[in-house]
């Protein structure tokens, strides 16, 4: 009898369970503007870049924040600020290998290369999120059904504060736009805490309200304040993990800030990154049950 | 006899311009169905200059309202449908027509024949479809003014 350790749940799953088979694609000579249009529509953070119908390179949010930025006109063409060669999984890869391939290049999204090399997918962080809280919901031991069961115990539950970045960066609201992107660029991050003169929290600036005010013809010196999305969302350090990436995903937002006593006192950010990292649903029980006895090879 | 887009079309035509706000477009939507005693379902999008940029349909608007991975919940007997239609009220305020518009819209010309209006329709699941002369827009055939056209002979 040996003890047979399996790293995680996502060793379990593959990246055909969790990739999305709606792959956003323009040809390199579309120009900004309708790339923005496209991430917008489609709710997407990157489009596959294609030459001659073949994939060639991606544009996420970061790159046309990084056009906007750089002052770049709006009908430039995709393909003169892609990113190449995109990187891509098999669909039967599991959902670790594929994490340690996002993690090994420093991406956030893989591209799935189906039968006969066609794309037949795209697999990114929020993925991964979404198919844990599914597995969550589906299991036993579920509380997202049932909230209060007698007997649980609830230190076997993540809370927001163990998986969080505890530390958070914030800009004025009367900031231009360039120093929030310069912010942004240095802490790779999604979006931009803005608070005001007294330092409370008073919106956020993300990567999307920035591709908005780019095409929107807006000046990247504006204030923070004249783009920012308020009210602020946000939660305790002390709630669970699995209602913070319920309301992450319903309200298609990224990342929530998080509170400790007042919402007003902000002490770190949970992403949908943070929770894919978790590698595990939203309990130690997870975790713990994936150490297992078994039989000798 | 040799029957074309323009023997079914209807010459009125409701726009939208690509900088109006969605809310600005739901407003519309609502006149215009009011307006044209049938319930409109999309409308076209022109530039200052009456060209057609696009189309916005409710289902671009439903879309956008939508949540993103609602294919992988299964079970959604906890979702807070309030609070959903409320955080997609506050995404959309500063979302203009022209962001979540379709832009490769599909067009015919007065003199397209029927049967190839009624294949574009069938083949590439359209309701209406703009008909443009010289890049000007004259009217549009709505799927429902074909299907009376072609039943009415039966009876």
């Amino acid at each position: 009898m040996g003890i047979v350790q399996k790293n995680t749940i996502l060793s379990e799953l593959t990246v055909r369970e969790a990739m999305r088979r709606q792959v956003i694609s323009l040809p390199r000579e579309a120009d900004l503007s309708a790339g923005i249009q496209r991430l917008i529509k489609f709710k997407v953070n990157a489009l596959l870049i294609t030459d001659a119908g073949a994939p060639a390179g991606v544009v996420s949010k970061t790159d046309i924040m990084g056009a906007y930025y750089a002052g770049l006109p709006i009908d430039l063409p995709l393909g003169d600020i892609m990113v190449s060669p995109p990187h891509f999984c098999r669909p039967e890869d599991s959902l670790e290998a594929a994490l340690e391939q996002m993690r090994e290049h420093g991406i956030y999204r893989l591209y799935v290369q189906g039968e006969g090399g066609a794309v037949a997918g795209v697999i990114a962080y929020p993925d991964i999120a979404g198919i844990l809280y599914q597995y969550c919901h589906e299991c036993k031991y579920s509380r997202l059904r049932r909230s209060e069961r007698s007997g649980d115990d609830p230190q076997l539950r993540f809370r927001v504060k163990e998986v969080m970045t505890p530390s958070v960066w914030s800009h004025g609201a009367d900031e231009p736009l360039t120093a929030i992107m310069e912010g942004l660029s240095e802490y790779r991050m999604g979006a931009a805490l803005i608070v005001d003169e007294d330092g409370a929290p008073a919106g956020v600036v993300s990567k999307t309200d920035l591709a908005l005010a780019y095409r929107h013809g807006c000046d990247a010196g504006v204030p923070a304040r004249s783009i920012m999305t308020a009210p602020v969302r946000s939660c305790g350090e002390e709630a669970f993990l699995e209602a913070a990436i319920r309301t992450l995903i319903f309200s298609q937002i990224h990342r929530i800030f998080v509170f400790r006593e007042a919402p007003s006192r902000i002490t770190g950010v949970l992403s949908l990154s943070d929770a894919a990292r978790v590698r595990s649903g939203s309990c130690h029980a997870c975790v713990s049950s994936r150490i297992t006895v078994g039989d000798p090879a | 006899m040799n029957v074309t887009a323009k023997d079914v079309m209807t010459p009125r035509f409701h726009t939208l311009s690509p900088e109006m706000p969605i809310s600005e477009a739901v407003k519309r939507f609502r006149q215009a169905t009011e307006a044209e005693g049938r319930k409109i379902f999309g409308m076209l999008v022109t530039d200052e200059e009456g060209r057609m940029v696009g189309m916005l349909s409710m289902y671009d608007i439903l879309l956008f309202i939508q949540p993103k991975h609602v294919h992988i919940w299964g079970a959604m007997e906890d979702v807070d449908i309030v609070g959903l239609v409320d955080d997609a009220c506050v995404r959309a305020g500063t979302i203009l027509v022209g962001d979540i518009m379709t832009t490769d819209v599909i067009s015919i010309t007065p003199d397209t024949h029927l049967m190839a209006v009624l294949d574009i329709m069938i083949k590439k699941h359209i309701r209406r479809i703009p008909v443009l002369h010289d890049g000007r827009i004259e009217g549009i055939v709505y799927i429902s003014d074909l299907f009376y056209h072609l039943v009415d002979k039966m009876m």
